[in-house]
């Protein structure tokens, strides 16, 4: 146990989710050939001037509103100067003094308590080139240079490495669902910087914070957080001076490891970009900008509860947009949304995950799954004939019945049908029902596998199970 | 008024820019950096209507007065790969090869 007080404040940087980058007409895209989705402006060619991109800014404005931010009305935008080779312009367009965002919070639950994660401001800036070191030399890819980003800077008010993870997740959750960022950390779409400090009390100031940069999961910064509070705790114990550091997390390492930095924050000589006049949003553009937000998770959470899906269900759901985006076309329908989770989760999911395909690129229409969940409900369908049958559903056009016809299924589920068919094996079968009566419960077995073959294995084993318990009892008590 | 710069703030500047200057050329920038700054300088003596207390709505920040005019989210045209590394000292496949400058 430590004996210090942990501060931690985070920064997260998110790539947007626009078709084009943010000063130039060039392809916001990833994973394409080195050098290949630039122009001259990404280039930072002499004379050429940014424009700014109006889907840039209604993506803020939805990140703003999810993470609860003021909106600042009036903003423009600063040159961040350095010299270093990701940035052929030798300078960063940010917003330093006037963030779109500011003032905001995220909510999250940690031991059963809930908290809000206060968010200082968010503002927009662009992503510099990718360089790649290998050895003496290295290797620099402008695709990503002018890639829009927004920062989402905490206020130093994250108190373990427990909620830092659980805020993450639940920022990349909104930022993702709002339509904000895929929220890619391995392809780098998500970026996390952590600060910790250490103090003895609340009552004593802030102590010197370190910031471990780039962080390449959730899970590692956790990790990192814990590791740097190890670090410091070891150096203040041992009475010395803790120094205020820039740190990376070394994933082989799995611990923080010292990083030379490019600048300090006085360095960067920030002023106004007098390429970029002042940006003015008015009321209407925000409203405009908001409209297009998708539901965000907390409504489904509510909405797929007052359906009666389990929790354990609901959190798997919404960890699967696709299916959670096909699953809300439904909640106008009166099918039973349990059964519909299930079989999404269940069957459709393996499905799916077996042959690569998304719920999208299966011949699953809208109708057909109607038709499924409420045969599955009602129990024309059993899930052993949906594990037979599914393939067929999601590959052709085919309507259910007809597959079943094709198939040779009928189930029985008329409980008036059934329940002749079961008195009638009672009554051919005495033995049977005597051996019952002696406690012999291998003798239902059979009385089952009877029934099954007067109907032609068309019964729902489920329902027949129930008839002939019942009747058996019932047999029993007019003894 | 101090006539030259100091030593350290030249060197300073010259570390930020990633370029060695020489003894000679570092007592000469001492006075010419100066001077360029002192020029620069000249600019705040311009009175501009609410000069004092400007807040950072009120900032001059262009040449204009006029808001920005906000580009769609259209794709335009790209260069062609081998057009971007046509004035690239040096290349490695499609990449720009230059040489390392922080080691990380």
């Amino acid at each position: 146990m430590s004996n210090y007080m942990e501060t931690i404040g985070t920064e997260v940087h998110v790539e947007l989710k626009t078709n084009t980058k943010i000063f130039s007409s060039s392809k916001n895209g990833y994973g394409m050939m080195a050098n290949s989705l630039t122009n001259v402006v990404d280039l930072g060619y002499p004379g050429t001037l940014p424009t700014l991109n109006k889907e840039v800014l209604n993506t803020a404005i939805r990140a703003c509103h999810v993470l609860h931010c003021n909106i600042r009305k009036k903003m423009h935008f600063d040159r961040k100067n350095y010299f270093y080779p990701d940035n052929s312009k030798n300078y960063q367009i940010t917003q330093a003094t006037t963030p779109i965002g500011y003032d905001g919070y995220v909510e999250i639950e940690a031991d059963g308590k809930k908290k809000k994660i206060e968010i200082e401001e968010i503002h927009i800036e662009e992503d510099t080139c990718k360089s790649a070191h290998r050895g003496s030399v290295t290797l620099l890819d402008f695709n990503r240079a002018g890639v829009p980003l927004i920062e989402i800077v905490t206020k130093p008010c994250i108190e373990n490495s427990t909620e830092a993870k659980l805020y993450l997740e639940k920022l990349k959750e909104l930022l993702f669902y709002a339509d904000i960022s895929d929220c890619k950390m391995e392809e780098g779409s998500m970026r996390c910087d952590a600060n910790v400090s250490l103090r003895k009390k609340i009552e004593d100031p802030l102590g010197v914070k370190c910031e471990i940069k780039n962080i390449g999961s959730i899970s590692n910064v956790k990790l990192a957080i814990e590791k740097e509070i190890e670090r410091q705790s070891k150096i203040l114990d041992d009475g010395e001076t803790l120094v205020e550091q820039t740190r990376r997390f070394d994933d082989k390492l799995k611990d923080t490891v010292l990083m030379r930095v490019k600048e300090t924050k006085n360095d960067y000589r920030y002023f106004p970009e007098p390429d970029i006049p002042y940006v003015v949003l008015t009321d209407a553009e925000i409203e405009k900008a908001l409209e297009s937000l998708p539901m965000l998770p907390e409504e489904r959470r509510q909405r797929y509860l007052e359906r009666n899906v389990s929790e354990v269900n609901i959190s798997k759901i919404i960890a699967n947009r696709p299916l959670s985006d096909f699953l809300n076309e439904f909640l106008d329908t009166s099918i039973d949304f349990s059964t519909a989770t299930n079989l999404l989760l269940g069957d459709i999911s393996f499905y799916l995950n077996k042959n690569e395909v998304t719920i999208k690129d299966t011949k699953l229409t809208n109708s057909k799954f109607i038709d499924l969940v409420n045969k599955l409900s009602n129990r024309t369908l059993t899930s052993k004939n949906i594990k037979d049958i599914l393939d067929t559903i999601l590959e052709s056009e085919k309507e259910i019945d007809e597959i079943m016809k094709e198939k040779g299924i009928s189930n029985i589920t008329d409980t008036s049908v059934l329940e002749s068919v079961v008195k009638k094996v009672i009554e051919d079968n005495p033995e049977s029902v005597s051996d019952y009566k002696s406690g012999k419960d291998r003798a239902v077995k059979y009385l089952m596998g009877q029934i099954m073959k007067e109907t032609k294995g068309s019964a729902n084993p489920k329902m027949v199970n129930e008839i002939l318990m019942q009747e058996l009892n019932d047999n029993e008590n007019s003894r | 008024m101090i006539d030259k710069l100091s030593e350290e703030e030249v060197l300073h500047t010259a570390e930020l820019a990633r370029i060695e200057i020489s003894k000679e050329e570092l007592s000469s920038y001492q006075i010419k950096l100066k001077k360029l700054l002192d020029d620069v300088d000249k600019i705040k003596e311009i009175k501009l209507p609410n000069s004092d207390d400007v807040n950072e709505n009120e900032k001059l920040i262009a040449p204009w007065s006029r808001d920005c005019v906000l580009r769609s989210d259209q794709e335009g045209g790209m260069l062609d790969p081998k057009e971007v590394l046509l004035n690239v000292p040096k290349k490695s496949g499609n990449y720009i090869e230059v040489p390392v400058v922080i080691n990380e």
